[in-house]
């Protein structure tokens, strides 16, 4: 028998524990593919050549259903965090590993592994089942076409991402409603709003907010007027690792 | 072994815990008491390394709670607000903590044994009743085979066969060498179960004392004599402390009652009532605590 000590890998693994021994997990991960999934077979079974959506990127029409299904994971995130204050299961977590940050390092990495691996799969059967419908369209497009599976993975990475924001505020604001606020609030319409004022510079700096990085990275054809791919993949990046590095320098200094 | 030294917590202008130092030592029970709001949960909080104290530090095993490599081993500790996910089961929830250590799924299923979860492992926390919930963070206390055992109200709200289950297990574990810290605002329980007993109030320590030295200073224990010639009974007993509770009822201090008895029976003063009172520890421990009781009730 081993010595008892913590390790990091050991406190991955229950992490990895805890997240899939909840149900929680499972209904936002099955809710977020099956929205997927669905708009997605909608999208295809109603399209029509010529029509308003002529223009729109065959990748980001066929998974437009992960905006929706995005909220779903970026729930998931909150409630992988500040779920645990709402219920008091951080006092033992932090009881058992009183170092505390590596619990925020390990949560993040279950869950990037859990909704990228998920989110990628349903998206890639989601564009094969939509194609199906748009085979005489011209929508319709294959995996192996330039930029289309670049852009599936760049959807997939963009959830995760996105998601992983949700789960640095929900860690940082330690409350469910505050956290899902803040996500819907600061991150979903807040750069909205800032790219209607009537500043030129607005449109520059909104470029590279989440959800803007977000749409630049799930599309198979550069936007016009959007950031590159790199610096939104980039913008993204940094985006999450400040969601993450402020918890994190949080969860050392304050009491439980 | 915990060591408290100076521990002191301030949230804004309020001190919850003062200057507070004391040592809890293994092999026995230590109670540590307080009215409500005296600061007991803070404090146990500080040596858990949940909360930071202000001032001052708290050590386990020689080291502060954080700094052991395997904590569960050294500190078990059962909190007073429930921690545990409702739509877990217990199993899992066991689970989960024991790979943070890497402590393996045979220890598991024998904390789950020992508390008597067995049965019940695999159902969601959320139907636990309180006593069921209570064994669970038990066994979450036991998960490391821990040297020290830190249980906060641990029989609040348990029902008499609960109360009874956990007082055999305080003693056991301190019979098994274990440094056992229990809280409790009830002196009545901690006279039961403790040995040694640490009172504070208001955040600072009152007291760091044995149960029996307690009840001696308390003034040991009395007699209730009832007698219709009280002012002749008083003139015989010239070295007892006696104190008049009415016109025929005296309470009769430092004397046993064979002696108060013969004393009487010797020139013929008759007894109506000759009564051994119990050490009354509820009166010493609010006596000691009456200045530091966050809410008094005023007499009617």
């Amino acid at each position: 028998m081993t010595t008892p000590a913590i390790t990091p890998a050991r406190v991955l693994r229950s992490e990895w524990h805890k997240l899939r021994t909840v149900r929680s997990t499972w209904i936002t991960v099955l809710t977020s593919a099956a929205l997927l999934l669905g708009v997605g077979i909608l999208m295809g079974a109603t399209y029509t050549s010529g029509g308003g959506d002529s223009d729109v990127d065959t990748v980001v029409l066929t998974l437009y259903g992960s905006q929706l299904g995005g909220i779903a994971l970026a729930v998931l995130g909150i409630l992988v965090t500040a779920g645990e204050y709402a219920t008091g299961m951080i006092r033992a977590t932090l009881t058992a590993v009183p170092s505390r940050v590596p619990v925020l390092w390990a949560k993040a990495t279950v869950y990037t592994v859990t909704v990228f691996t998920t989110s990628l799969l349903t998206a890639l059967l989601t564009f094969l089942t939509a194609q199906v419908f748009l085979a005489d369209t011209d929508q319709a497009a294959s995996l192996t076409d330039d930029g289309i599976l670049t852009a599936i993975a760049g959807n997939a990475a963009g959830v995760t991402l996105l998601g992983l924001i949700a789960l640095g505020l929900g860690a940082a604001l330690r409350s469910v409603p505050g956290a899902i606020g803040a996500f819907v609030g600061g991150v979903l319409i807040l750069p909205e709003i800032l790219g209607t004022l009537p500043y030129e510079v607005m449109d520059t700096v909104v470029r590279y907010f989440p959800t803007q990085a977000v749409g630049v990275l799930g599309s198979a054809i550069p936007l016009p007027g959007a950031a590159s791919p790199g610096a939104a993949f980039l913008a993204l990046l940094l985006w999450a690792a400040a969601a993450l590095a402020v918890p994190a320098l949080l969860l050392k200094r304050r009491d439980v | 072994m915990i060591r408290a030294e100076n521990l002191t917590k301030r949230y804004g202008d309020t001190t919850v815990v003062q200057d507070l130092s004391f040592t809890v030592h293994p092999g026995s029970v230590t109670g540590f008491l307080g009215p409500n709001g005296a600061g007991k949960s803070t404090t146990l909080r500080m040596i858990l390394g949940l909360d930071a104290p202000t001032r001052g530090h708290a050590t386990v095993d020689g080291r502060p709670y954080a700094a052991h490599r395997a904590p569960l081993t050294h500190v078990g500790a059962l909190l007073e607000a429930r921690s545990v996910h409702p739509g877990r089961s217990a199993h899992h929830h066991l689970m989960a903590l024991a790979h943070t250590h890497g402590i393996p799924r045979a220890r598991v299923e024998r904390v789950l044994a020992l508390t008597g979860l067995t049965h019940v492992a695999h159902q969601r926390v959320k139907g636990f009743s309180l006593g069921m919930g209570q064994r669970l963070g038990i066994a979450a206390a036991l998960l490391g085979d821990p040297a020290t055992v830190v249980l906060d109200e641990p029989v609040n709200g348990l029902d008499p066969e609960g109360v009874l289950w956990i007082r055999t297990l305080l003693k056991n574990l301190a019979a098994e060498g274990r440094t056992v810290l229990v809280s409790s605002h009830l002196m009545s329980e901690m006279a039961l179960t403790a040995d040694r007993l640490i009172v504070i109030g208001k955040g600072r320590l009152l007291a760091d004392t044995t149960v029996d030295e307690l009840v001696r200073a308390s003034g040991g224990t009395s007699v209730k004599v009832v007698t219709p010639e009280a002012d002749r009974l008083r003139a015989l007993l010239p070295d007892a402390r006696i104190t008049a509770e009415g016109p025929d009822t005296l309470l009769v201090a430092g004397l046993e009652a064979p002696e108060i008895g013969r004393a009487a029976a010797a020139h013929a003063v008759p007894l109506h009532e000759l009564t051994p009172q119990a050490p009354s520890l509820e009166q010493a421990f609010m006596d000691l605590t009456r200045d530091s009781v966050e809410y008094q009730g005023a007499s009617a």
